[in-house]
């Protein structure tokens, strides 16, 4: 028995391994590299050959259908909280729905993510109606930039099409609720606003989980109640959305813009009296953009081209702080941030002052 | 490639272990040259060539350094001083040329674009070296032994620092068996466990106090932060020594221990010689004791800590904060002696005034690490006012270090409890019942989980901005 006890270790080390691969990793592991060898030696091979192989190589590459979208942004909220829980749930439930590959995968093929998310981009969806990133494709309901009113809603006469933003007080944000994912954290810690006004958000918040996710404080209670709740129990009179650099990696402009548009039309059930503004995503220093993963300033700039058509200038209004605080490159300036994400403290100044300068100044009821 | 990545763990290691295993005793040098070369390939192709080149030049310059026998008679001893001359001059040139490339990589590269493991490969040949001219050592005429003991994956990338002594023996005769490869894996474990679920969680307050920006956090936020960071470092690089330990013990070699709970030091001196020992080893043994060390009076003595710390902060980086960082250290070590020359390491021995020393310890330290860990200058200044409420704080939100604590309590717990030497020595105790074994195997396994979750870099939260 002398050689168990040696090795015992070992055994039940490559034992639990197993496990481990099969029922969490499904082995993608293993897969990933045997990809990559096949890849390397077919590197001499035509490059429609290899179009080909792409094509065949797994479900998880096409990805783009509705339902498919909304698995991933399942796993997403699985994996959007709290950061010692992430993306088990995720890689969980990639195993479930037998995806071999990954959309949502957080793990070592950033490239291929990327990959799988462009490629739905220039393949049609829905049949007759290409989709290309910068171009509006809601079939059958065709907005125009310069145009925006919504259909079906003939405008009112006095209704400005052109929104009027006036300046206004921090007192202005009293009956305010900023909801969003970790920029509004931040300016919530550090925009000064934190015992004016209401804040909703979390480091992770996405489009898809927004309601469902439970991170509002009670006061006198130990569970939090999720946005949705909160939002049933109070009423405010603005509301500042600003999420979506954590959907880069999911789904495509259309899809996310979609889900954006729901997002709103329920906050709009919930908060009729609310004007709702939407803020495009804060982009990326271009250091962080040319990195090479799903997070780019391209792909955040055809994503916030959509969301300013959802505003009507009515009770839904466009603001986009992104010139305020981008160079020349496009991208967020260097000094003004760490991580090439989020605004160091001292530059949310810059942020809150130009939502300060930017403020609809109308009553809808 | 690192140690605590997804590749190295279920591919390199697994597939090296086994070509290892099968292949026979007279061949594993040359197996574990191989599979050491295809480590660096991995995570620097570029920089093999100079290792490569590196580690032949030195072979060659080994064999030239070796001392005459001594005979009699005086034509062997006019040839014994026309050799010595050759001898020295080869030895000294091979030494310029060595550090010179070291020096010229760490001006010319970035901090982190620096080819891997120079600073240590480049120490590690330089010992012999210097080994072998003194006599101290005999030449290595091996190839396969010399180069497997310079480029050997467990300790290429960052130590420990072996000297040739310490794995002669083991380059020649040396044991595999599943006893040896269990127990190393356990320790390989453990530092596995310190590197990923302490340092890169610990190591999340310090990058989130970076977001922030220093000028934005409140002064009990600098000093947890720069807690954080202390406790990141070390276990860190701990947790790194222990799987370069873990792995050598895998493959039948002893190596040198790194670490020895330097948090329950009760003072600069003796915490840097339970910090990176080798490293402090490598410069007492090669620059302050042939400097004379403390032998020729206190006023040499200074100065001959003074060339050490310069040296150590050059070696550690080329910025002025790592200057700062040496020159902080050697004034505090400065000061200890003159306290303890006046007698005060006998009062604070005794009693409750014990405390005070590693009250002292815990409070400096920490500060040093700052200056270690901020490169850019004015960034420094703002962070160490930050500290000691000298610089003015912009927008600082004042309860910042509650919500750090309310995030961070739980891992500070562990982490300090991990400081003592109680973790070890449950470990030592109970690595071999089934419960210890069940733990171990357990925690390998969140640690991979934990790799592939943050893909393979703990601050690539994709999903968690």
């Amino acid at each position: 028995m002398k050689w168990l006890k040696n090795c015992y270790y070992l055994i039940l080390l490559v034992t639990v391994g197993i496990v481990y691969l099969s029922t969490v990793d499904r082995w993608k592991v293993y897969a990933q590299v045997i990809e990559q060898v096949k890849e390397f030696c077919l590197g001499d091979v035509e490059q429609e050959n290899q179009k080909k192989n792409a094509d065949d190589s797994g479900p998880g590459q096409d990805v783009v259908e509705p339902g498919d979208i909304a698995d991933g942004s399942g796993n997403l909220a699985s994996a959007a909280f709290g950061t010692a829980d992430d993306g088990q749930g995720q890689n969980m439930a990639d195993a479930e729905n037998g995806q071999g590959q990954d959309v949502a995968n957080t793990g070592a093929g950033t490239a291929e993510g990327a990959g799988a998310e462009e490629q739905p981009i220039t393949r049609p969806t829905e049949p007759g109606a290409p989709l290309e990133p910068a171009v509006p494709t809601e079939p059958g309901a065709p907005l125009e930039p310069a145009v925006p009113t919504e259909p079906g809603v003939p405008p009112d006469p006095g209704t400005p099409t052109e929104p009027v933003f006036v300046t206004v007080e921090d007192e202005y944000f009293a009956d305010a609720v900023f909801i969003g994912d970790s920029r509004t954290v931040g300016m919530c810690e550090y925009g000064g606003l934190e015992e004016i006004s209401t804040f909703y958000a979390s480091t992770g918040l996405t489009v898809y989980k927004i309601f469902d996710a439970a991170i509002v404080e009670v006061p006198g209670q130990k569970k939090k109640i999720t946005i949705e709740e909160a939002l049933e129990e109070n009423s405010f009179a603005k509301i500042y959305l600003m999420i979506g650099i954590n959907e880069m990696g999911v789904g495509t402009v259309e899809t996310f813009t979609e889900k954006y548009r729901e997002v709103v039309e329920h906050l709009q059930e919930l908060q009729p009296d609310a004007i709702i503004y939407i803020q495009g995503i804060i982009k990326v220093t271009t250091e962080r953009s040319d990195q090479g993963d799903y997070i780019n300033n391209e792909g955040i700039e055809a994503r916030n081209l959509e969301l300013e058509k959802l505003a009507d200038n009515r009770s839904i209004f466009y603001l986009d702080v992104n010139p305020l605080i981008c160079d020349e490159t496009g991208g967020l300036v260097d000094s003004y941030t760490f991580d090439g994400v989020h605004l160091k403290a001292k530059y949310i100044q810059i942020w809150k002052d130009y939502l300060k300068e930017n403020a609809v100044q109308i009553n809808f009821s | 490639m690192i140690f605590s990545s997804i590749e190295f763990l279920l591919l390199f290691l697994p597939v090296f272990l086994i070509f290892y295993w099968l292949s026979p005793d007279k061949i594993k040098n040359v197996v574990l040259l191989a599979g050491s070369l295809i480590f660096y390939t991995f995570g620097e192709p570029k920089y093999l060539v100079l290792l490569m080149v590196s580690v032949l030049a030195n072979y060659f310059t080994g064999l030239c350094l070796e001392q005459m026998p001594r005979q009699k008679g005086k034509q062997n001893k006019r040839k014994k001083i026309k050799y010595d001359r050759k001898r020295k001059r080869i030895f000294i040139t091979a030494v310029v040329i060595n550090i010179g490339v070291l020096a010229v990589c760490k001006v010319v590269f970035d901090e982190n674009a620096l080819p891997l493991g120079i600073s240590f490969y480049t120490f590690q040949i330089l010992s012999y070296l210097i080994d072998v001219y003194k006599g101290e050592q005999r030449r290595e005429t091996s190839f396969v032994c010399f180069a497997t003991y310079v480029t050997m994956f467990p300790q290429l990338v960052s130590g420990p620092i072996v000297s040739y002594g310490e794995v002669r023996e083991h380059l020649y005769k040396r044991e595999f068996n599943a006893e040896k490869l269990q127990e190393g894996l356990k320790v390989f474990t453990l530092g596995l466990a310190s590197k990923v679920l302490l340092a890169d969680r610990l190591g999340l307050l310090w990058r989130e106090v970076q977001v922030t920006g220093f000028e934005s956090i409140s002064t009990p936020l600098a000093w947890l932060a720069a807690a954080a960071y202390s406790m990141k470092i070390y276990f860190d690089f701990y947790g790194y020594s222990l799987m370069a330990v873990g792995l050598g013990r895998m493959l039948g070699f002893e190596l040198p221990e790194n670490f020895r709970t330097p948090y329950m030091s009760g003072s600069v001196r003796e915490f840097y010689r339970r910090w990176h020992i080798t490293l402090g080893r490598w410069f007492c043994r090669y620059i302050y004791i042939p400097l004379g060390g403390n032998r020729k009076g206190e006023l040499r003595t200074v100065l001959n800590l003074l060339a050490v710390w310069g040296l150590t902060a050059i070696w550690h980086g080329s910025t002025e904060n790592f200057l700062i960082w040496g020159m902080l250290l050697w004034l505090l070590i400065v000061f200890e002696r003159q306290l303890e020359a006046l007698g005060a390491g006998k009062i604070l021995k005794k009693g409750p005034l014990r405390v005070i020393p590693h009250l002292y310890l815990w409070a400096v330290i920490p500060v040093t690490w700052i200056c270690f860990a901020v490169t850019d200058i004015s960034q420094l200044h703002i962070y160490l006012g930050r500290m000691f409420g000298t610089t003015e704080g912009i927008r600082i939100s004042a309860r910042d270090w509650i919500r750090a604590l309310q995030t961070y309590w739980y891992l500070f717990g562990i982490g300090a409890l991990a400081c003592t030497p109680v973790l070890h020595r449950l470990f030592r105790k109970w690595k071999d019942s089934v419960a210890g074994t069940l733990i171990l195997v357990a925690l390998f396994w969140v640690c991979v989980w934990r790799l592939q979750v943050e893909g393979n870099n703990p601050f690539m939260y994709f999903r968690l901005f």
